[in-house]
């Protein structure tokens, strides 16, 4: 870790947050995987156009286990012009930073709240906060919590989260 | 932007408490004055100059000149270089958004290089006049990230594994080939000429690093002239979105021998312009460095040195400018390179101040600083922003969060050797 990184701690946050479930309907039929989960909300269009582009289309569609930290389309919004576009002209980049959303296993927001902090793929640790009825991953508040897939979990965050 | 924190927590306690409270409010480190903004703005611009040719060099360095035991003339530009297209500036840029003026050598460049202070003659005998860019600058750089290593990001550790050292051999047996003597060199030797790679992927990690940098510098220079900065936290905030929007570019070690192409650092390692050069770099030109030769003693054994490398404190944000403006150590080398560059704004406001042309380098010096502390902000605010919380954010614990981060941050100037208490005034020079 660099030094300019060192002193960023994780805080427990008290304020309450609503967690949502906008895709539990798809819960009712055959369980779905990652992708098909993704691919069928309106809200992740930005973030299944940058997994097609990393080429990780495959890798998640394969059995897994994984736990996914999905941003919304409104996350990657947040992050200043040109940012996005040279992520995704630029695929093994991308990959990294999309991984760093990854988790190897399938880790509900019980087994989050029990661990405290997890091993992304891209290989850096991620704090998770659940302590205070909130849900936090590291800096992003998880949304939509404990959607299931066929192949893992997913959590909805409102920020991309990065490294560091 | 006004951000009313201070009415959400209670006042920071910290001896640069209205440092803080200005980075919460969105501010620089550096007071925003127009003062202020002039001086880093005119060092920008004639920082950008040279920085042009630094990562043309370095990157020439690292793919051609690569293992030649006597680089004799490894700051001779070729014209292939010269045109080499910045990714990031020109009509085809990669991000087209610094991209006015042409991708090639900047034109105040070139004429430098064709005539400098004196007059045209060749190349030669500028190079031995020294009457050119001063190349050990950036070498000097490079020498500090290699030498701190370990400063974060996965380029440094890559250099120690199996497969960068797999792809290296592969280059220094090519490159050497029909070179029984450096080849037999190399069976006996051959951590010396691994070595000797990983410098040269800091070369290229450092080249691939400015050649953003430069045309960013240019267009903060043109965006002043036209009106469009008009204070420091909008330099700063230009800064910033810089860093996002190339944060995903690669960083990779690329060498050209006889015309084929080896990788030895690829761009599949997914190593990213944010964290294995621009933070990286940070740290150790900014923060750490060495001590210069000649400037000043130090007694390790009275602990006047850091025992730590992480605790070393030579970089430009603590330079004392006089003894650093001798002659031949590399921030003098620098502040040489901008001077031939200076706007005419800054040339007519230091012969305002102190003894005017003589003390125009120190004088440069000190603004140059205060244009670092500038993009130490910008860094800064751009980590906060990355790994922490806006800054009006609702939540009191999350900018009690953003506070913590401000604080630890400035903790690190509050060593006596740091300047942020000299540029809070005007009359530092």
């Amino acid at each position: 870790m660099t030094w300019l990184w060192a002193s960023v701690k994780t805080y427990s946050f008290a304020q309450p947050t609503a967690l949502l479930n906008p895709l539990s309907i798809v819960l009712n039929n055959s369980m779905p995987n990652i992708v098909e989960i993704a691919v069928s909300n309106d809200s992740f269009t930005t973030l299944v156009a940058a997994v097609q582009a990393a080429g990780l289309v495959e890798a998640l569609q394969s059995p897994g286990p994984f736990t996914v930290f999905a941003p919304t389309d409104e996350a990657f919004a947040q992050l200043p012009p040109g940012t996005v576009q040279t992520l995704v002209q630029n695929p093994p980049q991308l990959a990294r930073i999309l991984k760093f959303h990854v988790v190897m296993g399938k880790l509900t927001q019980a087994d989050l709240a029990r661990l405290k902090t997890v091993t992304s793929l891209e290989g850096s640790m991620i704090p998770v906060n659940c302590e205070n009825n909130v849900f936090e991953v590291k800096n992003a508040t998880v949304v939509a919590a404990d959607i299931e897939a066929d192949n893992g979990i997913i959590h909805v965050i409102d920020r991309v989260i990065l490294m560091g | 932007m006004t951000i009313t924190t201070a009415t959400k927590i209670p006042p920071s306690t910290h001896e640069f408490a209205t440092v803080i409270h200005r980075l919460e409010a969105g501010g620089a480190m550096l007071p925003d004055t127009p003062e202020n903004l002039m001086q880093i703005i005119g060092l920008y611009k004639a920082y950008a100059v040279p920085m042009d040719f630094y990562w043309r060099d370095l990157l020439y360095i690292a793919e051609q000149v690569f293992l030649d035991p006597l680089p004799a003339f490894k700051y001779f530009l070729p014209q292939e270089y010269l045109d080499l297209a910045n990714h990031y500036a020109g009509d085809d840029a990669d991000l087209r958004i610094w991209q006015k003026g042409a991708a090639s050598a900047h034109p105040e460049l070139l004429e430098f290089m064709e005539k400098g202070r004196s007059a045209k003659m060749p190349k030669i005998f500028h190079h031995l006049l020294h009457d050119r860019i001063n190349m050990e600058f950036a070498e000097a750089c490079m020498q500090a990230m290699y030498w701190q290593r370990g400063m974060g990001g996965q380029f440094d550790p890559y250099l120690d594994t199996e497969e960068y050292k797999q792809n290296a051999d592969r280059a220094i047996k090519a490159y050497f080939k029909g070179n029984p003597a450096m080849l037999g060199l190399y069976k006996l030797f051959p951590e010396m000429f691994i070595e000797q790679v990983r410098q040269m992927s800091y070369y290229s990690n450092l080249g691939l690093f400015w050649e953003v940098m430069a045309p960013v510098f240019f267009e903060m220079s043109d965006l002043y002239d036209a009106g469009k900065i008009k204070s420091v936290p909008d330099a700063m905030n230009f800064l910033v979105n810089g860093i996002f929007a190339v944060a995903g570019r690669p960083i990779y070690h690329h060498v050209y021998i006889r015309g084929e192409l080896f990788e030895i650092i690829p761009k599949s390692c997914g190593f990213t312009w944010l964290y294995e050069a621009a933070l990286p770099y940070v740290e150790a030109v900014f923060y750490r460095t060495a001590p210069f030769r000649g400037t000043k003693s130090y007694n390790a054994q009275a602990e006047q040195v850091p025992g730590e490398q992480k605790d070393f404190h030579y970089g430009i944000l603590y330079a004392d400018v006089n003894p650093v403006g001798s002659a031949g150590i590399p921030p003098t080398l620098l502040m040489d390179d901008m001077y031939h560059f200076l706007p005419q704004y800054l040339l007519d406001y230091y012969e305002q101040h102190c003894r005017g042309k003589d003390d125009m380098l120190i004088q440069l010096g000190v603004s140059f600083q205060r244009s670092m502390y500038c993009v130490t902000s910008a860094v800064i605010q751009a980590l906060r922003g990355a790994l922490l919380y806006p800054l009006d954010d609702p939540n009191p614990l999350h900018l009690q969060a953003n506070r913590d981060f401000f604080e630890s941050q400035i903790d690190r100037f509050k060593r006596p050797e740091a300047r942020l208490r000299d540029i809070q005034s005007q009359e530092y020079r």
